[in-house]
């Protein structure tokens, strides 16, 4: 048997587990669908009840031209990014609750090309609700100064938040065992991750040291480097690259530093859950 | 049962099929399936072949103990065993989801160590809990399982259409699993298993908690997949369900296999037919119990009863278990008449598998811990010294002649199972 066709064997059963978990999310759209409906009421109601002290707090830090729905889409984005990357880990308890997992496992499948497709499909609904997002926030008056290659950017840099938190999720369930507990931990981490950050208005003194070690911080500001075209780096002084490099790449290097230790427990504890032990 | 045949027949159709069903698959992980020399012929007649299997929890629980169990292609084989024997542990380890502590395990020639994929391929599965994904329908449950086993995309659509039929399910195809009664979630299950059509089938009590007509539709249904060639490894804590479906037995408790052979063999072992006579003596003597043993006696007199039969009494009833039983019959009721004990029943059984079951359990019947109502209720009831005597035969006919050292095994432990 040639490399090609073991390639072509993973390939397959990517496919056909991306392809499982797609057709779930289409028969029962709820939780994707509540995802935007979440975000399009942060985007709303924020805008409209914080729009104006944003505007001094903007003024404040320097942001003086920048419409707040704009300032205010990094946040609405992590938020969303990070609201469907911890249901990942409610797929995986309920497979395992439902001897799905067993079932899987048990075929000849690839265990990595199991969890891979999974987490293609759910990356895939990402996506489709940011880009839903984004539209809406520009019919609001929102501006990408970047373009669509911004965007291109944008999704780029949620996707390594939704790794992320896919894995922090995934760790959670996999520990607990319980939708109930991952239910909690969504609702424990988003809370005093974006408010711990300069996603809804810059950072104040009081809270910067402890942004800095917030992954969200991260995310958000190098999302709205690229909506504004600007570097917005506080927390962290970089000027090797100039400009909006300045932020998205010491945030993406930590992103991807973070990503490559939350996803390596995550890979261990799927990968004892899934070999054949002795118990 | 004509399995013999069947299973000869069925050899070279199914190694083809291992082959045609999904080349990649085989030998994905590129070991080496020809490395033994000897027994390569008998290994490929043999869809198990267990040799010396032990499997200890990592909390020291020793939930199977030196288990040897062959099973040749094409045979129904039963796995009975009360709650906690071992039966889920054994499969387990047959369908690569656990590995043992020791011993040597081979699943249609393939080892489950070292070519787990093979193994994986080449098996169907069924959980105990049945295991569908209830958001999907019946025809994308059974797709995905399609996807999963690699079946070839030509033949998806006939081989889906096929087991909707088989399992009565063409007519809710489209409909979610989860508004499927229990009974049908089942039924979906066992298809699902079965897409890759599969040399090899592993039932993990399949029937547990179904109502009697389900269960019925299910086992007219497993009836057909092995008829159709399948070699079926069932387990179950109905006596009744292995009687009804399989061609061979092993009884195992406390992981332990305790006995082995066919329903009726095994029914033999427990020393032939049971006659029933319910007596009613309560005028005659203090109590109904007293009567029932005055009249046992009279029973145990009587020319016609043999001395290798056993005479047991409960509260109301005598129960003699010999051979040709029924025989008896005129002779003791006419022994009883004379002694004027009033017969207000009587009747003649054959034994069922529960007895089986009991005379081998009764043997160490002291030390069982609630393991089952069944089994409870046997030790309340045998552990008189007479059934000792059926005990005896039993455990020496044995094959493993692990009843012999049963006293030395933790009783009741309350493995996992």
């Amino acid at each position: 048997m040639s490399v090609t066709e073991t390639a072509n064997t993973r390939l397959r059963d990517l496919r056909v587990n991306a392809e499982r978990w797609t057709r779930k999310a289409v028969h029962n759209p709820t939780a994707f669908l509540v995802e935007i409906a979440v975000a399009t009421l942060s985007l709303v109601l924020f805008s409209a009840v914080f729009g104006d002290v944003g505007g001094l707090a903007l003024e404040r830090a320097g942001f003086g031209d920048v419409a707040y729905v704009t300032y205010l889409l990094p946040a609405v984005l992590m938020q969303a990014t990070m609201g469907s990357a911890f249901s990942s880990g409610m797929g995986l308890v309920r497979d395992l609750e439902t001897g799905m997992f067993e079932k899987t496992v048990v075929t000849p499948m690839s265990a990595t090309a199991v969890f891979a497709g999974k987490a293609a499909a759910e990356l895939a609904q990402i996506v489709v609700q940011l880009l839903v997002v984004v539209g809406l926030a520009v019919a609001i008056g929102a501006n990408i100064e970047t373009g669509v290659i911004g965007v291109l950017g944008i999704l780029a840099i949620c996707l390594l938040v939704g790794l992320l938190f896919m894995a922090v999720s995934n760790v959670v369930g996999l520990l607990a065992r319980d939708e109930e507990v991952i239910n909690a931990a969504t609702m424990l981490f988003m809370f005093p991750l974006l408010f711990l950050s300069p996603a809804f208005i810059p950072l104040s003194d009081d809270i910067e040291l402890v942004a800095t070690f917030n992954p969200i911080t991260y995310g958000v500001e190098a999302v709205r480097a690229l909506v504004l075209g600007e570097d917005v780096l506080t927390v962290v002084s970089v000027s090797w690259f100039g400009g909006v490099a300045d932020t998205v790449v010491p945030a993406v290097g930590i992103l991807l530093v973070l990503n490559g230790i939350v996803g390596a427990i995550a890979i261990r504890l799927l990968a004892r859950a899934s070999s054949a032990s002795v118990a | 049962m004509a399995h013999e045949s069947v299973a000869t027949d069925e050899t070279d159709i199914d190694e083809t099929d291992i082959d045609g069903t999904d080349p990649e698959r085989t030998d994905a992980d590129g070991t080496d399936t020809d490395g033994t020399t000897e027994g390569q012929v008998t290994d490929s007649e043999r869809a198990i072949d267990i040799d010396a299997l032990s499997l200890t929890y990592a909390d020291g629980t020793r939930a199977v103990q030196n288990v040897t169990l062959s099973v040749p292609q094409g045979e129904f084989f039963g796995f009975l065993g009360p709650n906690g024997a071992g039966k889920t542990t054994t499969i387990k380890v047959l369908a690569t989801l656990l590995e043992p502590t020791s011993g040597a395990v081979e699943v249609n020639g393939f080892d489950v160590l070292r070519e787990r994929t093979a193994v994986r391929a080449s098996i169907g599965y069924m959980a105990q809990e049945t295991s569908i994904d209830t958001e999907l329908t019946a025809r994308e449950n059974l797709m995905f399982a399609c996807d999963a086993y690699g079946v070839p995309r030509g033949e998806r659509a006939t081989r889906i259409a096929d087991l909707l039929n088989l399992v009565d399910l063409a007519d809710v195809a489209d409909t979610p699993a989860g508004n499927f009664s229990g009974g049908m979630k089942k039924r979906l299950d066992a298809a699902t298993a079965l897409v890759h059509d599969p040399d090899l089938v592993f039932l993990d009590e399949p029937t547990t908690g179904l109502d009697p007509q389900a269960r019925n539709r299910l086992w007219e249904y497993f009836r057909r997949i092995n008829a159709g060639g399948t070699t079926v490894f069932l387990t179950t804590q109905y006596l009744e369900e292995a009687d009804h479906l399989c061609d061979r037995l092993a009884v195992i408790r406390d992981g332990r296999i305790v006995a082995d052979g066919a329903p009726d063999e095994l029914k033999r072992r427990v020393g032939g037919d049971i006659l029933e006579l319910e007596v009613d003596g309560t005028d005659r003597a203090e109590s109904a119990c007293e009567s029932v043993e005055v009249a046992a006696d009279i029973v145990r007199d009587t020319a016609a009863v043999e001395p290798s039969a056993t005479v047991e009494t409960t509260d109301d009833a005598i129960r003699i278990t010999a051979r040709d039983a029924g025989d008896l019959g005129p002779d003791v009721l006419l022994a009883l008449r004379d002694a004027d004990v009033p017969v207000t029943g009587f009747d003649v059984t054959e034994p069922t598998l529960d007895d089986v079951f009991l005379a081998i359990a009764g043997d160490s019947a002291d030390g069982l811990d609630g393991t089952t109502e069944a089994v409870d209720a046997a030790a309340t009831e045998e552990a008189s010294g007479e059934d000792a005597a059926a005990t005896e035969q039993t455990s020496g006919a044995t094959e493993t002649g692990a009843t012999e050292e049963d006293d030395n095994v933790v009783q009741g432990t309350g493995v996992e199972a």
